[in-house]
């Protein structure tokens, strides 16, 4: 037993003791009970919170530029019926999906021969730069004069604006790999493919989730772009055409719908992907 | 019996940042280790005892003179043993030993599996197979450690400080175990080279004594040690060998 463990269970003199075990078992059970509900009490406690301070800023002001709580419900309706929003949501999140792997392909390759050759590192450093100093408005323009109205330029668009931040976050992941491990790898003679199945990737792992996350979260934002400028379908030309008719609760009820795809894909699919992988990590107690 | 490794002239410096005078660490170094032999380098920080390993190793390169294999540049089969387990967080013990296997030529005939069943019932581990590291003690991790470097059946094993991280209990069982499995060895024993600071673990385990000093690096003495194997950790012929290294180094 550590020396921790066994000055909790001591005595204090001069204090009322119940049973300790009496007293471990209840604290526990309210401990796994508030542990289980929390991540779901939390997250709606701050809806919740958002939601009421939006209808009594309504009430307040009395404008309808601050539509009350019901207009946006019955606009959330409109949107979602008849399945309208599912296929426009479909049609960007293809968009993004398209532009999404090719930068996360070209990152992670960019990422690893930076890391590993001095020479690559200072031939692409200036792009990353630069990369990221233009603005996504910038290429999300370029790109439908390039490319036309098409799934080539929105993808195009997506893929150079999130990846030179993605390249910039697995550079990182890179350099971090433990050169004990390489060590290792070398004395065991591993392949190449063994070295970048077993090695390179479940290292990079952490902070490939977590660039998949800031990739996403940039990716959304340009592909609205790209639909509000030049295409005829999508989440970004649906937002564009409320704002034609100058339709607050609409806007507001696209943008709340996107949210929502957002939250299932992080909660739903990221979060769960990072349970399974990261199921060798043990995690601290305390 | 003829020389396994034959080291001739060895030459390594390192230059240090800021462009101070580089630290010379060999200079001339020549060194023989015969086939089937453990030998034990010893000698206070910073001589170049793990240096010298990793130049063996393959894990950095000679400024001068030559590491020669039974003659050949490099071994076939050679694994090593860290201070630190080393091994990869993310594959279970069973995984981690397998590894070895990924090598070209490395794969054992019949099922790999379950020869790495074997060498798990042989470290004492057969409950842990399915674990990851992180859930391990660090004398466990150690075992799988030495698992993985036997898993290969090694022409060389080149030991770095393996048993320094753990404490004094743990570390006696490993050197114990390690002793049983170079007895067990199938086929020829490996040609072993144990990095250490621990002069009785240098006596326990090793057929010859290299008591490295100095700067640059030189062997101060060489200490053939005969008591047959398997040795007893306290015999006191070991603590009489400990005394001689000592008075090597100029400490009694």
């Amino acid at each position: 037993m550590s020396p921790e463990a066994s000055s909790a269970g001591r005595l204090v003199p001069g204090a009322v003791h119940e049973a300790p075990q009496a007293i471990r078992a209840r604290t526990a059970g309210w401990r796994i009970a508030a542990g289980r509900l929390a991540p779901v009490v939390l997250p709606l406690l701050l809806l919740g919170l958002v939601a009421g301070g939006w209808e009594a800023m309504a009430v307040a002001l009395h404008s309808p530029l601050v539509p009350h709580l019901p207009e946006i419900g019955k606009e959330l309706g409109r949107v979602f019926k008849g399945g309208r929003f599912f296929g426009e949501m479909a049609v960007t999140l293809l968009r993004v999906g398209a532009g999404f792997a090719i930068a996360f392909v070209a990152a992670v390759a960019a990422g690893i021969a930076m890391g590993r050759q001095k020479a690559v590192a200072h031939f692409l450093e200036p792009a990353i730069i630069v990369g990221l100093t233009v603005p996504g408005l910038v290429w999300a323009l370029l790109c439908v004069i390039w490319f036309g109205i098409g799934l080539t330029g929105a993808a195009v668009a997506v893929a150079l604006s999130i990846a030179p931040a993605l390249l910039l976050n697995i550079l990182q992941g890179v350099r971090a790999v433990d050169a004990e491990l390489l060590e290792v790898a070398a004395m065991l003679r591993l392949p190449l493919r063994k070295r970048l199945t077993c090695l390179w990737l479940p290292s990079l792992m952490p902070t490939l989730l977590g660039g998949a996350r800031l990739g996403l979260s940039l990716a959304w934002k340009v592909v609205v772009l790209v639909e509000l400028f030049g295409l005829s379908s999508g989440i970004g030309y649906q937002l564009n055409s409320e704002f034609g008719a100058q339709n607050v609760a609409g806007v507001i009820a696209w943008t709340l719908g996107f949210a929502a795809v957002m939250a299932v894909i992080e909660y739903g699919v990221l979060a769960q992907l990072e349970h399974h992988l990261m199921r060798w990590r043990r995690t601290a107690q305390v | 019996m003829s020389s396994h490794i034959v080291i001739e002239g060895l030459g390594k410096a390192f230059a240090p940042r800021g462009g101070r005078r580089p630290a010379v660490i060999f200079d001339g170094l020549d060194m023989r280790i015969e086939a089937g032999q453990l030998v034990a380098l010893v000698g206070p920080s910073g001589c170049g005892k793990s240096t010298l390993l990793n130049l063996i190793a393959g894990l950095d390169a000679p400024d001068a003179g030559a590491i020669r294999f039974d003659g050949r540049a490099r071994d076939s089969r050679l694994a090593m043993v860290f201070q630190q387990p080393r091994l990869v967080d993310w594959l279970t013990a069973e995984e981690n030993i397998a590894l070895a296997f990924e090598r070209e030529g490395t794969r054992p005939p019949g099922d790999a599996r379950e020869t790495v069943r074997a060498l798990l019932r042989k470290v004492g581990l057969t409950e842990h197979s399915g674990a990851y590291p992180q859930f391990l003690s660090g004398g466990q991790r150690q075992r799988v450690a030495i698992a993985r470097a036997f898993a290969v059946d090694p022409d060389i094993l080149l030991l770095d400080e393996p048993f320094s991280a753990l404490d004094e209990l743990t570390a006696r069982r490993l050197r114990l175990l390690l002793q049983s499995l170079w007895g067990e060895a199938d086929g020829p024993r490996p040609t072993g080279v144990l990095v250490t600071h621990n002069m009785l673990e240098a006596a326990l385990l090793a057929d010859r004594i290299f008591v490295l000093n100095g700067h640059p690096g030189h062997f101060a003495a060489v200490m053939d040690i005969d008591i047959p194997h398997p040795r007893d950790p306290e015999d006191p012929a070991l603590f009489a060998i400990h005394r001689e290294v000592l008075h090597a180094l100029g400490e009694a």
